[in-house]
């Protein structure tokens, strides 16, 4: 086993090295991005409710205590620089290119440089070639997505400063743990469509177009279809969506999860939105957000056991598509 | 197991490879159609026939790369698309381009048969490239053809199989290359007392290696017999009119454009009653064939 893992790596050697360079570069800019952020030294005094207040410009910051307003400045400055805005985005695109990259040559390279007949015909069971060297795939991606996703918390976390990682469900499928199930579902994907397809590049393009999908459509399917269940709380008379305006909001965040993302909290029970003085948002040039339910932070881990489960099924799902067509499928 | 009567009556028949109303098809056009072959164990069977009489399909249909519309194939009594596993334990396969991974040295393509096949013997392999002058540490997309081919023959044999099938591995070698890969499977066959069905449409080239001849053309088996016996029991005329009892195969352009019969020779004939024809070459046995296969235009001797 060992061999086959070794010679999986040494078989795609420059998808083995760029995604260790990839993985691991962005985990270090996601550091140094953490660093630059916190190296502006937000005084403690000067968060509300646990975060930095936004700087919009002197016109529309009288509500920042005087003593706050050049940190808040300085700290939004960074934060919306252009390093720290990369770093927080790669988290949104590494799992799947990383997924893609090793899972393409697994099979479809196979196929296509005329090794496949050559490989099946020496082992007997074809699915065992292909988990084992699912398995090298694996070994390699899911520590470098980890250490990643790890990076990523680390900016999260000084991107809100005061910000409880692990009752937050903000941003909470860029980082962490879901780095890595997203990769693997990249990955498992890509094993899939190659067996299909068996050709390099239409799988390439495949993958890449189903991934844009699949991670644009996730957060609306799980909250619309998933996690209504979990809701701890309704808006008030809010009986099916649609009746309840609340208005988004970038400044306050939210110890829970509101359904479009809108930046409400839940305060003695009462979910509701807070404006600084002036900082209404104009109706007409947003557009009003519908919330209909408040799913609060201590059901955090409820929420990402959940949403790893159905990742992982269907990332076994597709596993298990790839062996079973590579079984059935010609070696060319 | 399902598998053991069949590897049984295999042993107990002496044969290696056999097929019964073997039929494939690719949509409407038949590769293979009502194929009926017997390779006896032990032997070194040439496949030959013309581009696209179904060589090297019959071979993926052995490899369980395919699978067969109808009919029966078993690989030392083992039915390969019903157990596959069991079959390919049985089998050592060249295909047809030497199939090398451009990343990896010589030694890890022994390194990756051995963690692929629990059988397969590296050390035994590695002897034979290094009598061959192939260094295990060069990268095999920097090989030869030739050199390429020996790689795909070691691992083929490196697997200990009974049953050896090769796909027209001298298509794209040159001469030295050809005759050396021969050396070795002659070699190899020998010592090891396996088994070797060889396709190639060559006929020159398995001659010296095989003793046994099959000749397949537009899915069909044409002639199925020793190779001597294919020399032995034909002759070659230019007349149309039959020699006593003999049975014409079929006619093709000789050199000249002369029309020349193959005749299939009465095994108790002696060499008397034969006296005025000529022995045909295998070449021609297998034009004849061919020809017949076809109707009797468009062949002609090289």
């Amino acid at each position: 086993m060992l061999d086959r893992v070794r010679l999986t790596y040494k078989q795609q050697r420059f998808e083995t090295l760029a995604v260790a360079v990839m993985c691991l570069g962005a985990a270090a800019w996601a550091l140094l991005a953490s660093w630059h952020l916190n190296s502006v030294g937000v005084p403690a005094s000067c968060l509300v409710d646990g975060g930095v207040p936004y700087w919009n410009g002197p016109s529309n910051a009288s509500w920042i205590p005087a003593v706050c307003q050049l940190p808040s400045q300085r700290f939004t400055e960074a934060l919306t620089s252009l390093d720290v805005g990369l770093a927080s985005s790669l988290g949104d695109v590494l799992p799947f290119f990383v997924g893609i990259a090793m899972g393409v040559p697994l099979v479809a390279r196979e196929l296509e440089q005329g090794t496949a007949p050559l490989s099946w015909s020496l082992a007997g069971a074809r699915w065992k070639w292909l988990a084992g060297r699912i398995l090298a795939a694996l070994l390699l991606i899911v520590p470098l997505l980890l250490i990643a996703g790890l990076a990523a918390d680390v900016l999260r976390g000084a991107q809100e400063r005061g910000i409880d990682l692990h009752a937050s469900f903000h941003y909470f499928t860029s980082r962490g743990v879901f780095l890595v199930l997203w990769g693997v579902a990249a990955l498992m994907g890509s094993v899939a469509l190659g067996a299909l397809l068996g050709r390099t590049m239409p799988v390439v393009v495949v993958a890449l177009i189903v991934c844009l999908f699949a991670r644009a459509a996730w957060e609306p399917l799980t909250d619309r279809y998933l996690l209504h269940g979990m809701a701890v709380l309704e808006m008030p008379g809010v009986q099916s969506p649609g009746e309840l305006l609340v208005y988004q909001s970038d400044v306050l965040y939210l110890d829970g999860k509101v359904y479009t993302g809108t930046d409400c909290w839940v305060s003695n029970g009462v979910p509701g939105c807070q404006y600084g003085p002036g900082d209404e948002p104009d109706p007409s040039s947003i557009g009003p957000q519908l919330a209909w339910y408040v799913i609060t932070g201590d059901h955090y881990w409820q929420v990402v056991a959940l949403e790893s489960a159905i990742m992982l099924a269907g990332s076994a799902a597709l596993g298990a598509l790839a062996l079973f067509w590579v079984g059935r499928r010609r070696p060319y | 197991m399902a598998t053991d009567a069949g590897v049984l009556l295999a042993q107990a028949t002496g044969i290696a490879l056999q097929a019964h109303a073997l039929s494939k098809r690719f949509g409407r056009k038949v590769a293979l159609d009502a194929v009926d072959l017997t390779v006896p164990a032990g032997s070194v069977t040439a496949l030959v026939g013309p581009n696209g009489a179904g060589k090297t399909t019959l071979i993926r249909v052995c490899m369980a790369f395919e699978r067969p519309n109808g009919g029966m194939v078993e690989v030392d009594g083992v039915d390969p698309w019903k157990h596959r596993s069991e079959a390919l334990r049985r089998v050592g396969y060249v295909p047809q381009t030497p199939a090398v991974y451009r990343g990896l040295d010589v030694d890890d393509h022994l390194a990756m048969a051995r963690s692929l096949h629990s059988g397969f013997d590296a050390e035994y392999a590695r002897k034979r490239l290094n009598q061959l002058g192939i260094p295990l540490d060069q990268r095999a997309d920097t090989l030869s053809g030739g050199q390429a081919a020996q790689l795909g023959l070691a691992i083929a044999l490196g697997t200990r199989a009974k049953v050896l099938l090769l796909d027209e591995p001298l298509a794209n070698l040159d001469p030295l290359a050809r005759r050396e890969f021969i050396q070795v499977l002659i070699d190899a066959v020998k010592s090891d007392g396996s088994t070797a069905l060889l396709s190639s449409h060559i006929v020159t080239d398995v001659e010296e290696a095989c003793d046994r001849l099959v000749i397949l053309g537009a899915g069909k088996v044409l002639l199925d017999c020793p190779l001597e016996e294919a020399r032995q029991a034909h002759r070659l005329t230019d007349s149309k009119s039959p020699p006593p009892g003999g049975v014409a195969v079929g006619s093709f352009a000789g050199k000249g454009l002369t029309r020349l019969t193959l005749w299939r020779v009465p095994a108790d004939a002696g060499d008397g009653a034969w006296a005025a024809t000529e022995p045909a070459s295998l070449e021609e046995v297998v034009l004849g064939y061919l020809a017949a296969g076809r109707g009797t235009t468009g062949l002609q001797l090289n």
